[in-house]
C-alpha cells in the first residue's frame, strides 16, 4: 500500500515530512500503517462559501454538476492543503434518485430530504430503481471523482461516498416512523436495513468503479438519537458484511456521542471511524485501540466557525497527542467557516511533527509547500 | 413532605428511584405521584413504558368510572410524560422511547381532548413551534411539542424550514401568546434573529414571548438576537415556556 518514496521512512522508521503523497498517507493510515506525518483528512464535505467563490462554483449547482462538484473538491488539497479530496457535500444524492423529494436550497445552505413526506412504509417498498445508477444526481459524483482522478492523479486520496442503510432509512421511511419501526418491529427494520444495504453496496461499487480510493459510509445511529445497544443489535453485523462486499477502506461516519458503541464500531473490521468533537480523543482511542483508525475530531460549531486557528491548533494537538491517526473537522463543515482555521489544521500537523523530530524542516518552511 | 414509600404504584415507585437523581426533581416528582389515584398512576406506568393501547384503554376505564378529564391528564398522562422528559435528558431512553411515550400520550389525548374543549377549559397557552427557514431538523422541535403538549400547552406546529411571515400569520391566526424556534445549523442560527426583527417590523414582537433552542443555539446568542429566553433541552424548555406565560410550579 505504501509506495515507494517512502523506503527511507521504511528502513529507517524515521517520519520525513513531504516524503509520502498524501494518498499514500491517508490510504497506509487507513490500513493502518505507518506514515511519515498524520495525515489531514475530510471524510465529509470541506466545502464553504469562501472556496465556492474562489473556483467558481457554488451551492446548488456544484452539488449537480460534476464539474463544479470537482472544482469545488479539489480545493481541500490545492487550498486547504488536505491530503484528501471529497466531492460528496451532500448526504442526498441516492435518496435523490430513489424518489425523495428534495430541497437544493441556494449558495449558502445545505440540500435536504423533505423527510415529512416519506416514499417508502415497509420492506415490500424498498426497490433500488433499475435506472438508479444512471440519475443525474448519482451520475455527477461518478464523473466528479473521474475528473479528481484525471486532474490530481495520485496525489491525493478520493474519498467518495455512499449512504449506509440507516441513514437512507430516515430519508425514505421518514426518521419518526422509522424509528417508531425499530422499537415496533425490530424484525421487519432488520429486513428493511437489509435490502438497504443494496443501494449502499451499488453506489460505493459505481464510485470504485470511477477511481474512488476510500468511501464515507454515513450512518447517523448516534447518541443523540438512539443507545448504543441499538448499534449492536441493528449495525453492527450489517457494517461487518459491508466490509466484506465493498473492497476499498470504508471509513464509517456517525456525528454526535458515540463513545458507548465505539467498542462495537471497532468489532466490525471497518477501516476508519469518523468521529465527533462530543467524544474525548484520549478516552476513544483507549477504547479502540488499533482495531479502527479514528478520524477527527476537530469541532465544527464553536471550533472551526466560531474561534480562530489558535484554538484549531489546540485541538488538532490533542488529537496527535492521544495518537488519533487522521486528523481532520468532525463532520461536514458550516459553510461560513474561514478558510483561514482549516488552512490551520495540516501547519498545526506539521508543526506538531517537527517538534518531535529536529530533522524535519520548521514549520515555517512546512507552510510554504 | 411525601416519601418515595407513598408511591401507590410499584413500577413509577422503581423508575423515580432508578432515574430520577436531582434532588428537586426527585421531590416533585414524589410529591406529585404520592398525591394521584393509583389508577391514575397505571395510566402513567403505561406512558412511561410507551404502552399505547394501554394508555388508550386505561383514560377510557378512568373516564367511565367518573374520574374528571383534568384529573386524568394531569395525574395521568401528563405525569407520566413528566418522567419521560428527565429520562430523556440524562440518556436513560432515546428518541425511539420518547416517541413511543408521545404516541402512548397521544392515545390517551385522543379521549380528553373534546371533553377539555367542550367544558371551554383552556391550555396553559397556545405556543406556536417551528425550525427556522433553511432548516430541517426536527427531531429535537418535536421532543420539545411532546413534552409541551404533555405539560398542558396547547401547540401549533408549524414544522420545518418555517419562514418569518409563517411564524407571524399562525401567530395572529391562533392568537398564541408564545412563540418557539429551533435551529440545527449554524448555517440558519441567524434565521432566528431574522425572525425576531420581521416580528418588530411587523409591529407584533410584544405581543408574544419567544423563546429559541437547538444545539448550536447559546444563552448569550438567544440574547443577543433579542430572543426572550433560551430552553437547552426539552425539559427546560417546558419549564421556560411556564415561566414566560407567568405559570409556575
Ligand atoms: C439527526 C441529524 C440529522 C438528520 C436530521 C433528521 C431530522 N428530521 O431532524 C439528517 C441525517 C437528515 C441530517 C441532515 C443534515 N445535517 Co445533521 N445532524 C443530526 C445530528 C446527528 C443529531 C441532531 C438531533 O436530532 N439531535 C437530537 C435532538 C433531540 O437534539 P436537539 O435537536 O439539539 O434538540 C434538543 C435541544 O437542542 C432542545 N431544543 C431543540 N429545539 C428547541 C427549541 C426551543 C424553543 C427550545 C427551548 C429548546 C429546543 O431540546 C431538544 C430536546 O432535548 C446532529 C449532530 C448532533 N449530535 O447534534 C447533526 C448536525 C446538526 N447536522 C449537521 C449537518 C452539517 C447536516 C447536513 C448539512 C449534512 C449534509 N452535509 O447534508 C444536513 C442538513 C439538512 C438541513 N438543511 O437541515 C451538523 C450541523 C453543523 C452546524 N452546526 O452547522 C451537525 C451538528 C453535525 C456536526 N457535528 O457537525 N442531520
Ligand atoms: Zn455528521
Amino acid at each position: 500500500m505504501v509506495g515507494e518514496h517512502s523506503k527511507e521512512f521504511q528502513e529507517t522508521g524515521r517520519p520525513v515530512v513531504g516524503e509520502m503523497t498524501g494518498r499514500e498517507r491517508v490510504m497506509a493510515a487507513l490500513a493502518g500503517q505507518a506514515v511519515d506525518r498524520t495525515p489531514v483528512c475530510n471524510p465529509t464535505s470541506v466545502a464553504t462559501v469562501e472556496l465556492m467563490d474562489l473556483v467558481d462554483a457554488h451551492f446548488p449547482d456544484a452539488n449537480r454538476d460534476g464539474e463544479k462538484m470537482a472544482r469545488l473538491a479539489a480545493t481541500s488539497y490545492t487550498e486547504l492543503g488536505f491530503d484528501s479530496v471529497m466531492p460528496v457535500f451532500t448526504i442526498i444524492q441516492e435518496s435523490s434518485a430513489l424518489g425523495c423529494e428534495i430541497q437544493w436550497e441556494g449558495k449558502d445552505n445545505w440540500p435536504t430530504v423533505r423527510m415529512s413526506k416519506p416514499i417508502w412504509k415497509s420492506a415490500d417498498d424498498v426497490k433500488m430503481p433499475s435506472d438508479f445508477l444512471k440519475h443525474p444526481d448519482i451520475t455527477c459524483v461518478l464523473d466528479a471523482i473521474r475528473r479528481l482522478r484525471q486532474e490530481l492523479g495520485d496525489e491525493v486520496a478520493i474519498i467518495g461516498k455512499t449512504m449506509g442503510p440507516w441513514t437512507l432509512g430516515y430519508h425514505v421511511f421518514g426518521v419518526e416512523p422509522f424509528l417508531l419501526m425499530s422499537l415496533d418491529d425490530p424484525g421487519h427494520t432488520k429486513l428493511c436495513l437489509d435490502r438497504m444495504k443494496e443501494i449502499t453496496v451499488a453506489f460505493g461499487q459505481a464510485q470504485i468503479d470511477a477511481g474512488a480510493d476510500a468511501l464515507t459510509l454515513p450512518d447517523h445511529a448516534t447518541g443523540d438519537l438512539v443507545s448504543g445497544e441499538y448499534y449492536r443489535e441493528f449495525l453492527r453485523d450489517l457494517h461487518t458484511e459491508l466490509v466484506d462486499e465493498i473492497p476499498i477502506p470504508l471509513i464509517l461516519h456517525i456525528c454526535g456521542r458515540t463513545v458507548d458503541r465505539m467498542d462495537y464500531i471497532a468489532q466490525t473490521g471497518l477501516a476508519a471511524f469518523h468521529y465527533d468533537s462530543k467524544n474525548d480523543p484520549a478516552e476513544s482511542m483507549e477504547i479502540v485501540t488499533d482495531r479502527i483508525a479514528l478520524v477527527g475530531n476537530i469541532n465544527n460549531p464553536q471550533t472551526l466557525y466560531a474561534n480562530g486557528p489558535e484554538q484549531v491548533a489546540e485541538e488538532v494537538v490533542r488529537n496527535l497527542d492521544a495518537g488519533v491517526p487522521l486528523v481532520g473537522p468532525e463532520c461536514a463543515i458550516p459553510l461560513q467557516t474561514a478558510i483561514e482555521n482549516l488552512k490551520e489544521i495540516p501547519l498545526a500537523v506539521a508543526r506538531w511533527h517537527a517538534d518531535r523530530d529536529s530533522s524535519l524542516p520548521a514549520a515555517s518552511e512546512v507552510q510554504d509547500r | 413532605m411525601a416519601e418515595l414509600a407513598d408511591i401507590p404504584n410499584e413500577f413509577i415507585k422503581n423508575e423515580v428511584d432508578e432515574f430520577v437523581e436531582r434532588e428537586d426533581e426527585r421531590a416533585e416528582l414524589i410529591e406529585l405521584y404520592s398525591q394521584s389515584a393509583p389508577h391514575l398512576l397505571e395510566i402513567g406506568a403505561a406512558i412511561i413504558s410507551g404502552r399505547n393501547e394501554d394508555a388508550d384503554r386505561l383514560t377510557v376505564e378512568a373516564l367511565e368510572r367518573g374520574t374528571g378529564a383534568l384529573e386524568v391528564m394531569d395525574d395521568g398522562l401528563i405525569a407520566g410524560m413528566a418522567l419521560v422528559g428527565i429520562k430523556f435528558r440524562e440518556n436513560f431512553i432515546f428518541v425511539p422511547e420518547v416517541l413511543a411515550c408521545a404516541r402512548a400520550m397521544k392515545a390517551g389525548m385522543v379521549h380528553i381532548e373534546p371533553i377539555l374543549s367542550a367544558s371551554g377549559i383552556e391550555p396553559l397557552a397556545k405556543v406556536i413551534m417551528g425550525t427556522v427557514k433553511g432548516d430541517l431538523h426536527d427531531i429535537g422541535k418535536n421532543l420539545c411539542i411532546m413534552l409541551l403538549r404533555g405539560a398542558g400547552f396547547e401547540v401549533i406546529d408549524l414544522g420545518v424550514d418555517t419562514s418569518a411571515d409563517e411564524f407571524i400569520d399562525a401567530v395572529e391566526e391562533h392568537d398564541a401568546t408564545l412563540v418557539g424556534m429551533s435551529a440545527l445549523l449554524t448555517t440558519t442560527m441567524p434565521n432566528m434573529g431574522r425572525t425576531i426583527d420581521a416580528f418588530i417590523d411587523a409591529d407584533v414582537r410584544d405581543d408574544v414571548k419567544i423563546m429559541v433552542g437547538g444545539a448550536p443555539v447559546t444563552p448569550e446568542f438567544a440574547d443577543e438576537m433579542g430572543a426572550d429566553a433560551y430552553g437547552d433541552n426539552a425539559v427546560e424548555c417546558v419549564e421556560v415556556a411556564k415561566r414566560l406565560v407567568g405559570v409556575t410550579g
